[in-house]
């Protein structure tokens, strides 16, 4: 069986690589990565199935393989559940959609479909908690260098600064990040006027 | 509010969805709607027939072809107004234009006959079809172009090769010599002109003066719950048309356009598809957004005629069930636009502006031709 994926996120297209072969159903199945759908070189491939990333722009490509084309006589079609209409519109909610070449074995298409969407949620998952992680990281660095402005500028310890901040944001009902980000603010504020301009 | 989620593809023909959003339309009709910029038509037929959207702008053929039953989608959506007029342009390589200019073709049929001869030579010395490219199978550029190519004695379905590729990658593959031409909705083929990737051959009006093309498309469930909202939603696109005809608003109708929440795409090539002599975009919400029935059939005959689908279908059922001028006239009523008294027109035939029967008032019609003469007539009994 040869498996057709088509995503223009590489990692994320990895990740639905991984998660296909894992799955003990699919044993023996060959997978292809393509970043974008090229007609021309379907033949090289003859795919039985393709998932295709509903954000790339050449979904109405294949889609409209199910007219017989010159680099594709074998029609094309997408692939709905008729027996459980949840999977598609699943699929489609995590942003992918299976394509079945001649109707090729549909019962391993709906798992397929399944790990496929399964695996795209995840990848969304990911990259929110990455940029999650990210945003902390950043907040916290820009909390340590406020709080050594406060420790210069008013000869107080560690302690005591992260202290300070923490009461201003209590107060103002503000992220102490939003606190750290007004001293740095200012205190460059006040740099640029020592320089004296 | 009631929360409502809308699609659109990033095209200059999109504009009253969006800028009903950027001036404020939806909300002064009680609608809390949410923008979806989506990158395929593929994409927003599934999500109209699975409910992530509640309506979309689409090609007026997507959703006949759902009521042909053609392609994968389930449910039943509808047409209650169209999104305007027009829009569309042919664009072929530069050499292809050259040998255009060298037989002398200046009109359409003339440039449809050249063609022919340019198809005959290829094959003549063995080299490969002409090769068109279109947005979507079911869509008007496909019918446009057909009709085009038949009139210069051209077989479409033999003697050209079609390709299906999105609007942004048309123009790379015309620069690589992949494809001979496309036709999209602009501003792409004005991009394709000013990045001398192609010369636009021409556009929507010179084919059709008063084009049908893209249509406000509802999910039926959805309208059938929402009856209010439906004749709301087509109200705030009334309106947002009725802003956009003001020629003091052009400039910001482009620069609206060109957001990157929109269509995102350069200013200069929205405002050269906009300008005068361009794609012919008419938003005109009087004259170009009735959903006629007559428009429906001239495009399921379309179907029929290049065999995409049988002829056994109840033209003027399936029109009715889709296209729905009965919600166009409750939210027009009251803009103070006028009603047209029928649901159909003859299309074609209509060299001069007309008196179009109406009320309160007849509405001055613009010309309403085809390039090869043709007239689509209203059966009268």
């Amino acid at each position: 069986m040869n498996v057709l994926i088509i995503d223009p996120d590489d990692a994320r297209a990895a990740l639905v690589a991984e998660g296909l072969r894992l799955d003990d159903s699919l044993h023996g199945a060959t997978l292809h990565i393509w970043p974008r759908f090229e007609l021309a070189r379907l033949s090289e491939i003859n795919p039985d199935m393709v998932i295709i990333a509903c954000e790339s722009p050449d979904r109405d490509t294949l889609d409209a393989l199910q007219i017989a084309h010159e680099h594709a006589p074998r029609p094309v079609a997408m692939f709905v559940d008729r027996s459980d209409a949840n999977t598609t519109a699943q699929a489609l909610e995590a942003g992918v959609a299976a394509y079945v070449v001649d109707g090729y074995a549909p019962n391993r298409v709906a798992s397929i479909l399944s790990v496929a969407a399964h695996r795209f949620n995840l990848m969304q998952t990911l990259r929110h908690d990455l940029s999650k992680a990210r945003a902390d990281l950043a907040a916290r660095k820009t909390i340590d260098r406020a709080k050594g402005v406060l420790m210069t500028s008013r000869g107080i310890g560690e302690e005591e600064a992260y202290r300070l901040m923490r009461k201003h944001a209590m107060d103002s009902g503000r992220p102490i990040a939003a606190i750290a980000e007004d001293i740095l603010a200012i205190s460059d504020l006040l740099k640029k006027r020592d320089d004296g301009c | 509010m009631l929360s409502v989620r809308i699609g659109f593809s990033p095209l200059n023909d999109a504009a009253l969805v969006v800028l009903a959003e950027a001036l404020g339309f939806y909300s002064a009709e009680g609608l809390d709607v949410s923008l979806s910029r989506e990158a395929n038509w593929s994409n927003i037929r599934d999500k109209l027939s699975y409910g992530l959207l509640d309506g979309a702008h689409v090609l007026a053929t997507l959703p006949l072809a759902r009521g042909l039953g053609l392609g994968p989608a389930i449910g039943h959506i509808i047409a209650p107004m169209a999104l305007g007029a027009n829009g569309n342009s042919v664009v072929i390589s530069s050499k292809l234009k050259e040998v255009f200019e060298g037989l002398g073709a200046s009109t359409l049929l003339e440039s449809a006959r050249a063609l022919r001869l340019v198809i005959q030579h290829r094959r003549a010395v063995s080299e490969g079809k002409v090769t068109l490219a279109i947005p979507f199978n079911y869509s008007p550029h496909h019918f446009v172009l057909r009709h085009w190519l038949a009139a210069g004695g051209i077989d479409p379905d033999r003697q050209v090769q079609w390709v299906v590729l999105p609007p942004s990658r048309m123009a790379d593959h015309l620069r690589d010599g992949v494809i001979d031409g496309f036709c999209s909705g602009s501003p792409w083929p004005q991009m394709a002109e000013l990045n001398g990737d192609g010369v636009v051959l021409f556009s929507d009006p010179a084919f059709w003066t008063l084009k049908p093309e893209k249509v406000l498309a509802l999910r039926g469930v959805w309208a059938e719950e929402h009856p209010e909202a439906a004749v709301a939603l087509t109200r705030a696109l009334l309106r947002a048309g009725q802003w956009a005809i003001d020629p003091a608003h052009a400039d910001e109708l482009a620069l609206i356009l060109s957001r990157e929440a929109y269509v995102r795409a350069p200013l200069e090539a929205i405002q050269a598809a906009l300008a005068p002599g361009g794609a012919g975009l008419i938003l005109d919400p009087q004259t170009a957004t009735f959903p006629w029935i007559s428009h429906a059939k001239w495009f399921i005959g379309q179907f029929v005629r290049w065999g995409l689908t049988e002829g056994s279908h109840d033209f003027d059922a399936i029109a009715r069930r889709v296209y729905r001028p009965d919600l166009w006239r409750q939210a027009a009523a009251p803009l103070g636009l006028s009603l047209p008294v029928e649901d159909e027109k003859d299309e074609g035939g209509a060299d001069a502006p007309w008196m179009l029967p109406a009320a309160p008032d007849p509405v001055l019609m613009p010309p309403n031709t085809l390039f090869d003469g043709g007239v689509f007539r209203v059966r009268r009994p």
